[in-house]
């Protein structure tokens, strides 16, 4: 099944595609996604954590990782027994109309396409309508009705695309059976991660969905903020919290390190 | 007849002196003047002997030769026009100057005596050389009686300056007449008062304030960026004489003193535009350099105000200045040094479009543009950056309320306290503190010490970082009143850093 979304996604899309990618990756899913920022590379990043098999469907060359940062990831992706797959020849620069021709090939390879925050007139949207072309599966996320990220996947809900609440959703829509579903994953729970828990209060006030700045954490604690920045950097040192944009969210998981 | 009267020719800061000769030889009527004299200084013929005769002494009908030494030196501007006029008369009437007086002034062909360009620069740096009086224009003679220890005397016109010399009627010292130099405490342009929210804006101010820090704010249009570097000003102590006198330095050589009383006690705040070329923000012009704008804003506040929109090269020449606290720059004309220890404060959005990390609005620019965007801002410069804070943009219906955030004054009185504690250490601020007085004046507890290096290591802090980091930690800690680093002002420092959005 193929994960997919836009390239800069808010830390809610981030921490479901990642929790999905590994989720799945952990029930013996193949994740594939197209390598690119936000969304395609938290899927990634999440099959690898759940220790499965991913596959990269590029828009470039084989040999040209686009974006460039991205190309310890892609070795990764590798070494873990996936692949980077490409319809372009060797040496094919990133071209605006190769992306599209790249987000059909997805859907075609993907028994599945799940879309996690697309805003209106994203790229994602195309793999989605590819897979309905070709009579594949579209599955969507919800968001946030106030996060413009939201439009595209609520237009696909609206539309009639499955909506996905975790990886049980999507392991339901593949037809899994009901011992794989129950096997590798935990009961069931919904797509939040672990309470709190331990060092410090602070943790209880942030949210893993929605940034907030150290001076709107110290307004509520009622601290000061210099206090507050210190204690966040503590737990950002510690892997506890990450930062995004310009605010802070609780990390997926502790001591995970970010590529 | 020979008549020689000192004078000094500027080469940025630096006063050099010289000496205009005069001699009236018999020969064809001829007016020579050597001493590899610049353009301006070459004109000072015309001037001088138009000067003389409308002031109604007599220029010498014989060969008459001017010479500036020493020779090799080169003369600019038109400060020697009084000095030479001087030497002319004197060498006609067989009179010698009174001893350790040096003149400086532009002479109208009326002969009135004009305001010139660095006066204060020149009459420090006579006093330096030994000179214990000297003859400046009246419109300059309140700059030059900044000076301790020199008899300032207020030329009028050059019929009035002879009159004194040869005891015809004598002219009376400059006493500074104008309100004297008051360290009086203006109420602030902008007042943080006035700020909504944006609490950690304001602390990293505090910091950048107390510490001499360097900060950079992101945020979105709007978001109150400008508003927040406005109010620095009104947080920092006045300046120091020793500083006002650095200050007015800069301001003499751009001819911006005026008036009687030309020292001023706020510090500088410069905001230049971001179409700013290199020579304007760091100092150039042809011959030699003019100080900048990174001069202007010496012992105060360098505001770059979007600062992704400035031209790459004028950026990569700030890093020079921002290490050292002086720029040299060198032209056709030679090499000058300004001092340019300020306090920059740069604001960006954090995309071209300015809404990436809103949590409202949806940026609109693609991943590259953002990348190329942040790459214009990063590496060396952000480096040398210590404070970097992002601003968000405050809900609407809180602007309609009455902010509740703390007024300059009670962070002024912080601010003061904690620079007097740096100056009584170390005597420099802890932005200036060199890594060996680092670990000597500002020691880190073990904890604290495995925090910041655990931090280096993870996030690839590079040295200077790490330095920065550490030298943030100290000011956090004097703020604090607190003798000791504690991990608290370690985490707190690191803190101000801005994770780049294409991550």
């Amino acid at each position: 099944m193929a994960i997919v979304g836009s390239r800069r996604p808010s830390p809610y899309g981030e921490a479901v595609a990642e929790q999905l990618g590994a989720d799945l990756a952990k029930a013996g899913v193949v994740v594939i996604s197209g390598l690119a920022l936000g969304i395609d590379a938290a899927a990634h990043r999440g099959a690898l954590v759940g220790g499965g098999v991913t596959i990269a469907v590029m828009g470039t060359g084989v040999d040209v990782v686009y974006p460039a940062g991205h190309s310890s990831l892609a070795e990764e992706i590798i070494a873990a027994g996936g692949a980077l797959v490409s319809q372009f020849p060797d040496g094919t620069t990133p071209r605006r109309h190769n992306f599209p021709a790249r987000n059909w090939t997805m859907a075609a390879l993907s028994d599945l396409v799940v879309v996690v925050e697309a805003a209106e007139g994203s790229g994602a949207l195309i793999t989605a309508e590819a897979a309905l072309h070709l009579h594949k599966e579209v599955l969507a996320v919800p968001g946030s009705v106030f996060s413009p990220l939201s439009v595209g996947t609520h237009g696909l809900i609206r539309d009639g695309a499955g909506l996905v609440q975790n990886a049980r959703d999507v392991l339901a829509a593949l037809g899994a059976t009901q011992e794989v579903l129950d096997d590798p994953l935990a009961p069931p729970r919904s797509l939040g991660f672990a309470p709190p828990r331990g060092r410090d209060g602070i943790l209880a006030h942030l949210s893993d969905v929605l940034a907030l700045s150290a001076a709107e954490i110290a307004r509520k604690l009622q601290l000061p903020v210099a206090e507050v920045l210190g204690r966040l950097t503590s737990l950002e040192l510690d892997g506890a919290v990450r930062r995004h944009h310009d605010g802070y969210v609780r990390a997926l998981r502790s001591g995970q390190k970010r590529a | 007849m020979l008549a020689a009267v000192d004078s000094c020719t500027l080469a940025g800061l630096d006063v050099r002196h010289v000496e205009v000769q005069a001699d009236i030889a018999h020969g064809d009527t001829k007016f020579l003047l050597v001493g590899l004299a610049a353009t301006a200084v070459k004109e000072a013929r015309e001037r001088v002997r138009s000067a003389i005769k409308n002031s109604g002494l007599q220029f010498p009908g014989q060969r008459l030769t001017v010479n500036l030494a020493p020779a090799e030196l080169r003369k600019e501007g038109s400060r020697l026009d009084l000095p030479i006029a001087v030497a002319i008369a004197l060498a006609r009437a067989g009179k010698r100057p009174p001893p350790h007086t040096a003149f400086l002034g532009e002479l109208a062909l009326d002969g009135a005596v004009r305001h010139v360009d660095g006066v204060l620069v020149a009459a420090l740096g006579l006093r330096k050389l030994g000179y214990e009086r000297v003859f400046v224009p009246a419109a300059n003679a309140a700059e030059a009686a900044l000076v301790d220890g020199l008899v300032v005397t207020a030329c009028g016109s050059l019929k009035a300056v002879v009159d004194h010399l040869v005891g015809v009627e004598s002219i009376e010292p400059y006493v500074a007449t104008g309100p004297g130099p008051e360290l009086g405490v203006e109420p602030p342009e902008h007042d943080l008062a006035e700020v909504h929210g944006q609490e950690e804006g304001r602390r990293a101010l505090e910091i950048a304030a107390a510490g001499g820090h360097h900060l950079l704010l992101s945020g979105p249009p709007g978001a109150g960026k400008t508003m927040l570097a406005r109010c620095l000003p009104g947080i920092l102590p006045p300046l120091e004489l020793e500083e006002a006198l650095e200050v007015a330095q800069v301001r003499s050589l751009l001819g911006e003193l005026r008036g009687h009383s030309p020292l001023g006690w706020a510090r500088p705040f410069r905001a230049p535009h971001h179409g700013v070329s290199a020579a304007g923000l760091i100092g150039g012009g042809s011959g030699l350099a003019q100080p900048g704008e990174i001069s202007r804003s010496h012992h105060g506040v360098l505001f770059l105000d979007e600062l992704a929109e400035f031209q790459a090269p004028v950026l990569q020449a700030l890093r020079q200045p921002l290490e050292t606290g002086r720029v040299s720059i060198t032209r056709s004309g030679g090499s000058v040094s300004y001092p340019a220890r300020f306090t920059l404060v740069a604001a960006t959005n954090p995309c071209p479009c300015g809404w990436a990390g809103d949590p409202v609005r949806s940026c609109r620019c693609s991943p590259g543009a953002i990348d190329s965007y942040q790459r214009r801002l990063s590496g060396p410069l952000l480096d040398r950056i210590d404070l970097k804070v992002g601003v968000r943009r405050i809900k609407l219906e809180t602007l309609a309320s009455e902010p509740t955030g703390e007024g300059s004054a009670p962070v002024r009185e912080r601010v003061v306290a904690a620079r007097a504690t740096q100056l009584a250490r170390q005597g420099c601020l802890n932005a200036q503190l060199k890594p060996a007085r680092l670990r000597q004046l500002a020691a880190l507890e073990p904890a604290s010490r495995r925090t910041l290096e655990r931090w280096a290591e993870q996030r690839g802090l590079t040295a200077r970082g790490f330095h920065r980091a550490w030298r943030v930690a100290r000011t956090s800690a004097d703020l604090d009143r607190a003798a000791q680093i504690a991990e608290r002002h370690i985490l707190e420092a690191l803190g101000y850093r801005l994770q780049d959005v294409a991550a």
